[in-house]
């Protein structure tokens, strides 16, 4: 069942395109990110289904029922802004109450009951009675999620609520967004830039790019073969590489500035240029003497612990690649580089 | 730092905050000393110690006529204002209307125009549309001299609020109103507070439009004390003064007990 669906939606800010003829939908149950950097219309997009922003065009269905221009509050969503936006003059168990109480959800001792579980889900239940001013960011971020989930609603939505919080809150907290999600089996649309925080929460990702879906898919799927330059570079470190891409004997060559060639394990291609990309823990380093890999030289050694960070000039391209620690190279030093073709993706534009 | 200045520019200091002090609060020593007189005249020092001037003038109609005339008055007017500024702040604030920034500054009229001027007109414009001057147009002119300060010290509470918090009640299900009520105002709740706080004692204080709108049945404390002053001036008039100044304490002190006091202040 579609729990959200989104059909051509645009939004245009005077004369401005921020989201153009997009659609999606978003299964019931689903964890999903919207991922992009500033400015790809994501936060447009999440007010847009919570109502706070109005379409310039195309519809909106929450559930079964079209909601394009339901105002916020005949909507079956919650959200969590990434200021929390606790009412301040409220004590916490009021916050949780006050969804249930606005949608007149039950009797008034009903509504606390179900306001006391879900802060006793969130481990707050010793804060019932504090002023939100009185709690720690962290604190207040799950007085705002138990708010949210409080009135079972049809689609949760998730506003950057991680990015105000130091990295190891973020952490323990991504933790415990994954566990309510988990146990509420909430539909859940989560905005972020980050795109770590895309990858480990989700069920799918969609990454935008000025008011497109780039591309979407399972985190997996993202990561490891991301179809465009755009993609390619936004889903973590990667080497990107301008190449000719040609044909030779049945099999698919990248041909690299200098002349060298790399194997794809892609179908043969006709002759043009165009772009790949292989990811730094996909490139391995051997001796010169393997006379069938191309040969670079090292530019830079970066000692990691665990691993050394190689910055190799492979015929004028720079690529960055992670070696064990035990394996040593100079600076200057002639090395063969060895790549898998399945490992090397070729990039749409 | 303070702790870094000189001695003697930390004694200058200190002494300038006291002349200062001096002088706004000087006045009002004298005419609560005055007050306390057993003699005939308004002088100062007072000659002797006697509440008679108390007594004369709790027995006398004249004040106690007067004085609840004028607690009506600011009574009436606290309340208009403060429904109509709050009104008008929170519109200015939260409602993304055109031209909201000059109709602020507009709206703060009232606060930099001589209010003589402004009686004037008021008084012509009422004669002409409603005719005779009466309570209403007493109330009314005090009304629009109050608001600004209620659009004011509203303004300065919600601007610094946050504006994420009404969007996140319309996701928990209030409406437009609700919203409002239960999220906007509790949270202007403080400057709408200062605000009526200003209005009453704005009301209760007016003398120049209440001389323009009264009828001459009319009689407001401010006015009585004006009339005293110029036909037999004698040290009840102190004693009426001490009396407004201890209302306004009082009610200093209700509210900073109902809400703290900077809140009021600032």
């Amino acid at each position: 069942m579609t729990a959200v669906r989104l059909k051509n939606v645009s939004k245009s800010f005077g004369g401005v395109h921020v989201i153009e003829r997009l659609s999606l939908s978003i299964e019931k149950g689903e964890f999903v990110s919207l991922l992009g950097p500033s400015g790809c219309g994501k936060t447009t997009l999440l007010r847009m289904i919570a109502g706070l922003e109005e379409v310039s065009d195309g519809s909106i269905y929450i559930g079964e029922k079209e909601s394009t221009w339901l105002p916020p509050e005949q909507r079956d969503i919650a959200m969590v802004f990434q200021s929390y936006a606790l009412l301040p003059h409220l004590t916490v168990l009021e916050n949780v109450m006050f969804p249930l109480r606005m949608r007149r959800l039950g009797s008034r001792s009903e509504q606390r009951e179900r306001a006391e579980a879900v802060l006793a889900l969130v481990q707050l239940s010793h804060l019932a009675t504090r002023r939100p001013r009185e709690l720690s960011g962290g604190q207040q971020q799950r007085v705002a999620v138990a708010r949210a989930v409080v009135s079972s609603p049809q689609v949760l939505l998730l506003d950057e609520p991680l990015s105000n919080l130091d990295a190891r809150l973020r952490e323990s907290m991504q933790e415990e967004l994954i566990q309510i999600h988990r146990q509420t089996g909430l539909t859940t649309v989560f905005v972020t830039h980050d795109q770590e925080e895309a990858l480990s929460l989700s069920d799918r990702v969609i990454l935008l790019n000025s008011g497109k879906i780039e591309q979407e898919g399972p985190p997996a799927e993202l990561y490891s073969s991301p179809r465009t330059r755009f993609a390619a570079s936004f889903m973590g470190s990667t080497n990107i590489l301008d190449v000719e891409l040609e044909e030779s004997g049945g099999g698919a060559r990248a041909r690299l500035r200098g002349g060298q060639c790399l194997f794809l394990g892609a179908s043969p291609t006709e002759k043009r240029s165009g772009a790949i990309m292989i990811r730094q823990e996909d490139v391995q380093i051997a001796a010169a003497s393997d006379a069938d890999a191309a040969i670079a030289t090292v530019a830079t050694r970066i000692f990691l612990g665990a691993r050394t960070r190689y910055v190799l000039d492979l015929d004028g391209h720079m690529i960055r690649c992670l070696a064990p620690a035990d394996q040593f190279f100079g600076v200057g030093q002639q090395v063969a580089v060895v790549i898998h073709p399945d490992k090397i993706r070729i990039l749409s534009k | 730092m303070v702790e870094a200045a000189p001695r003697s520019i930390r004694v200058a200091a200190i002494f300038y905050l006291y002349v200062i002090l001096l002088f706004v609060l000087g006045p009002l020593i004298v005419v609560a000393g005055v007050s306390f007189t057993a003699g005939d005249y308004v002088t100062f020092p007072p000659q002797g110690f006697s509440l008679r001037w108390y007594e004369a003038i709790t027995s006398s109609s004249v004040y106690s006529g007067a004085a609840l005339t004028s607690l009506r008055l600011a009574v009436a007017v606290t309340i208009s204002a403060t429904v109509v500024g709050a009104g008008a702040a929170i519109v200015l604030n939260r409602g993304r209307l055109p031209g909201t920034t000059m109709m602020s500054a507009l709206f703060l009229a009232p606060l930099v125009l001589p209010t003589i001027i402004f009686a004037l007109g008021l008084l012509t414009l009422w004669s002409a549309s409603i005719g005779r001057t009466s309570f209403y147009a007493m109330w009314l002119g005090h009304t629009i001299i109050a608001v600004p300060y209620v659009i004011r010290t509203t303004l300065a509470v919600l601007s610094t609020s946050d504006k994420f918090l009404e969007e996140a009640a319309r996701t928990m299900g209030a409406g437009p109103w609700r919203a409002i009520i239960h999220v906007v105002i509790p949270q202007a709740l403080p400057g709408i507070a200062a605000g009526a706080f200003f209005a009453f004692n704005i009301s209760f204080d007016e003398a120049i439009l209440s001389l323009f709108l009264r009828s001459p049945e009319i009689m407001t404390l401010p006015i009585q004390i004006y009339t005293q002053l110029e036909f037999s001036p004698d040290p009840s008039i102190a004693a009426v003064s001490t009396l407004m100044i201890g209302l306004t304490i009082f009610v200093i002190f209700v509210i900073d007990r109902l809400l703290g006091i900077q809140s009021v202040a600032g």
